[in-house]
């Protein structure tokens, strides 16, 4: 018998009869199985209802037409609104991000010693929904579309930071070493070497969160904190259908249109 | 190749985890002088080199240049020694120009540096750097544009531009095909040839025995071997990488 056969053979028996892996693949199975089924239960998911509820989100729809364009001026006031929070909260939390995410590259940061304590609350702070964080601020600094920007800004600030610190750790140091033996200070060396490396991508992201949090701040209204979530909130609770999807119309219209004009803004930076 | 000595390795020894990555190096190479250094993988090239541009602190022994101790160069004295890496190592966003600029901030101002503004003289010089390696033609171009060949031409320029004592190069043209290679080879001769010592590490014996005055042989971390090329025969390539791989040299 040729050498490859015995391996073979080899290898067959090892794969014949209940064996330790093969064990191990069925318990996984089954606690996948286990698992979406008792998610089926919490999630409380009935067929039966949507079938017996759906007729009657067609009678709505058949009365939205025509759509209440006389508010329009509001409607788009508050859209405006919306937008402007996400660009203030998106810029405040792209400023905060990138001296943190400094402080949260293990290779980079001056301060090898706030690593740590820098990832920690940036997990804290991305770990919060902008959402939840609108409702702490209308709190505190009342109704209004300034409590939206906070809400924005504190989360955004943890996910760009981790995003950034992350892109960070994995950008090829080559060029910064070759920078830094022409005799180049270090400051020099990371602003000639790192930064033109790192700021297209930075920029881009930036934009995607802003464009993102023009999309999350649309719930921002309905937790009193501005923009036109508020307006959405007011037609459900009035059961104003044309009002109510007048609102949604232009919702996907605007989200739409920044959509295109970012990815276009994003390609020509990268 | 008589003449004062540019850099000296004197009793260079480091240590990677118990394991002696180098141990007792010695040499020197005098002004306008080719060294090549050879030596199979693992000899410990990378880590001498390492050490001797200054990113690596050796255990033991001292590396001077034009007399200074590398070890204890902060920040612009670093510009005394340049570096040519293997993979270039150029800013890729930036310009050849902006590249080669980067040579001079060991000398101005650092927030000329930060702001990318060079007096008229640094940006001549510049230029004048990037037409001695051939490619004033490709200024303005961006680094990660041009091929690997002329994107070693660029950080020799770089190099250039600090008006270093001496040009340190890892493997710089083990990424590049062999035309490609000899002409870069030729160009680092050539720039020798100008005032300038090179110390090379190379893979491949003949560019050695072409281009360099001399060659240093390491093997195992420690110098088999310390002789004019002329010198470097069959027998001392045999002891360097064994048999199969001295053929092509000629006793």
């Amino acid at each position: 018998m040729s050498a490859a056969r015995v391996a073979l053979d080899e290898l067959e028996k090892r794969h014949r009869g209940l064996t330790w892996p093969r064990a191990r693949l069925w318990l996984g199975v089954a606690l996948v199985v286990a698992f979406y089924a008792v998610s089926w239960r919490l999630a409380g998911v009935d067929p039966a209802k949507l079938a017996t509820g759906l007729p009657r989100l067609g009678h709505w729809l058949a009365q939205a037409w025509p759509p209440a364009l006389g508010e329009l001026p509001l409607f788009l006031l508050r859209t405006g609104e919306t937008v402007a929070m996400a660009a203030i909260g998106t810029t405040a939390a792209v400023l905060l991000a990138i001296p943190a995410a400094i402080l949260a590259s293990r290779n980079i940061t001056p301060l090898p010693r706030l690593y740590y304590p820098m990832r920690w609350l940036l997990n804290a702070l991305r770990g919060i929904d902008s959402f939840v964080f609108a409702l702490l601020f209308v709190a505190v600094v009342g109704l209004g579309p300034f409590a939206g920007v906070l809400g924005i800004a504190l989360h955004t600030w943890g996910s760009a930071a981790k995003f950034f610190a992350d892109h960070m750790e994995n950008v090829n140091l080559g060029p910064f070493e070759a920078v830094r033996t022409t005799g180049a200070p270090r400051s020099t060396a990371i602003a000639y070497a790192l930064v033109p490396d790192v700021l297209p991508v930075f920029a881009s992201t930036s934009l995607f969160w802003w464009e993102f949090n023009v999309r999350a701040s649309t719930v921002l209204g309905v937790v009193g904190a501005g923009g036109i979530g508020q307006e959405l909130k007011n037609s459900i609770d009035l059961l104003d259908f044309p009002r109510l999807f007048t609102i949604i119309a232009i919702i996907l219209v605007v989200v739409t249109a920044l959509d295109q004009f970012s990815s276009w803004l994003r390609k020509e930076l990268v | 190749m008589a003449g004062l000595s540019r850099l000296e390795v004197l009793s260079v020894s480091k240590r990677f985890g118990g394991r002696a990555a180098i141990e007792e190096v010695s040499f020197s190479v005098n002004e306008r002088e080719f060294v090549a250094v050879l030596g199979p993988s693992g000899a410990g090239k990378t880590t001498l080199f390492r050490c001797v541009a200054g990113l690596l602190a050796p255990d033991r022994g001292k590396v001077r240049v034009a007399g200074l101790d590398v070890s204890t160069l902060r920040g612009r004295e670093r510009r005394h020694i340049a570096v040519v890496f293997q993979q270039f190592n150029l800013v890729s966003r930036l310009s050849a120009f902006e590249n080669v600029l980067a040579g001079r901030l060991g000398y101005v101002a650092s927030w000329r540096g930060l702001a990318r503004r060079f007096e008229r003289a640094d940006r001549l010089l510049a230029l004048e750097c990037l037409d001695r390696v051939g490619l004033l033609a490709h200024a303005g171009q961006r680094a990660d544009t041009l091929s690997g060949g002329q994107q070693q031409r660029v950080a020799i320029a770089r190099a250039l531009a600090q008006e270093p004592d001496i040009i340190v190069a890892d493997e710089p043209v083990s990424s590049l095909d062999p035309t490609i290679s000899a002409e870069i080879l030729a160009l680092l001769h050539r720039i020798c040839r100008e005032g300038v010592s090179i110390l090379c590490s190379l893979h491949q014996v003949h560019f050695a025995l072409q281009f360099a005055d001399r060659i240093v042989g390491l093997s195992q971390g420690k110098v088999a071997i310390d002789t004019a090329t002329a010198d470097f025969d069959r027998e001392a390539a045999n002891r360097l990488y064994g048999a199969p791989a001295a053929r092509g040299v000629e006793s």
